[in-house]
């Protein structure tokens, strides 16, 4: 038997993050920056959703507004992030290893694992806003050597199509994690089977733009859905210029999860 | 001391770890300090997220990772 839920779109952590104040030191762009961030799943002051899917415990779509806004330099340790630029730039610079600076556009994404430690700032330099989601995971081991790959997905080529940006597929960018990030930018009517890599992976799929139906829920623009214990999932676009983002994972034995699920039973 | 297993805990903000076996001596907490016995208004040396948002981990550490850990 199949497990599911859904999170509509308004049911998300809304937070808008301005520069002022203590917030200053953390968001980039006083005076007049800030950050507007959409949280699928339980992070800092959200705390009333699911904590996570599997090892992921951010996937959130984010808006940096205003020239020289985004986040100052602070700490990491062991997450693995990555982002997904859908509009404006992205200006991304770590300490890790020799350091980087990095430029990211429409369709370019990274992923930083942050391992052994690295600060990291993430700035949008440019007039236009800077959209972007981020999905912050907990690697398969503490403490690897930290590292940073980034890639380009081409939306005009491929069309119509699952293609995998992160993961073990040959072109996808390496994780440390049983972990697959698909993107699919679709016409309406087309339908698309993606298959599970066994029965204990789950499959998280957002609907960033457009409307799909995954299996028998409709998802709008925003809303997604978690599914495991299943062979594979059906996804049937219901509007044209559809753009959803297909995460698979090992679902990792969690008891906070496992937890607020037995709290949250059959709500 | 008790014989209970060592617990490994994450840090939501940032992911800095707690390791009840090796401590954190260079913030004055002795290895083998249990986390329950870390007072409820310490925060994270590395991002001020409070102890209740830290999370219980299983996961194994690389190579070389606890001396990393213990140096983080
Ligand atoms: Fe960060
Ligand atoms: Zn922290």
């Amino acid at each position: 038997m199949s497990n599911s839920f859904i999170i509509r779109n308004a049911e998300r952590g809304h937070d808008m993050i301005k520069s002022d104040g203590l917030r200053s030191s953390y968001i980039a762009g006083h005076p007049d920056g800030f950050v507007t961030r959409a949280s699928s799943f339980n992070f800092h002051e959200y705390q009333g959703g699911r904590p996570g899917f599997g090892p992921i415990r951010v996937f959130g779509d984010e808006i940096f507004h205003g020239a020289g806004c985004g986040y100052n330099m602070h700490p990491h340790h062991n997450f693995v992030i990555c982002a997904f630029v859908f509009a404006g730039e992205l200006t991304h610079i770590n300490t890790a290893g020799a350091g980087m600076v990095d430029r990211l556009q429409a369709g370019d994404y990274y992923v930083f694992s942050a391992g052994s430690g690295g600060k990291h700032s993430e700035l949008s330099v440019t007039p236009e806003d800077m959209h972007a989601i981020y999905l912050w995971l907990l690697p398969e081991q503490l403490y690897l050597p930290p590292t940073y790959h980034r890639a380009h997905f081409d939306f005009r080529r491929r069309r119509n199509e699952i293609v995998q940006l992160v993961g073990d597929d040959s072109g996808a960018l390496p994780i440390a994690q049983d972990l697959r990030v698909s993107r699919l930018m679709a016409d309406a009517s087309r339908s698309f089977s993606y298959r599970l890599r066994t029965t204990s992976h789950g499959v998280y799929v957002f609907a960033r733009e457009g409307s799909v139906r995954c299996g028998d829920v409709t998802l709008g623009r925003r809303d997604s859905t978690g599914i495991w214990n299943v062979d594979a999932i059906n996804i049937e676009v219901l509007e044209d210029d559809a753009d959803v983002m297909i995460v698979e994972t090992i679902m990792t034995d969690d008891e906070n999860i496992k937890k607020w699920e037995r709290e949250h039973a059959g709500h | 001391m008790s014989t209970e297993r060592f617990k490994l805990l994450l840090c939501l903000g940032c992911g800095f770890s707690y390791d009840e076996a090796l401590g954190l001596p260079e913030h004055g907490i002795a290895p083998g300090t249990r986390w329950a016995d870390i007072p409820d208004d310490w925060v994270c040396p590395d991002c001020g997220t409070p102890k209740h948002m830290f999370e219980m981990v299983v996961i194994g550490y690389a190579p070389g990772g606890p001396e990393l850990a213990r140096t983080a």
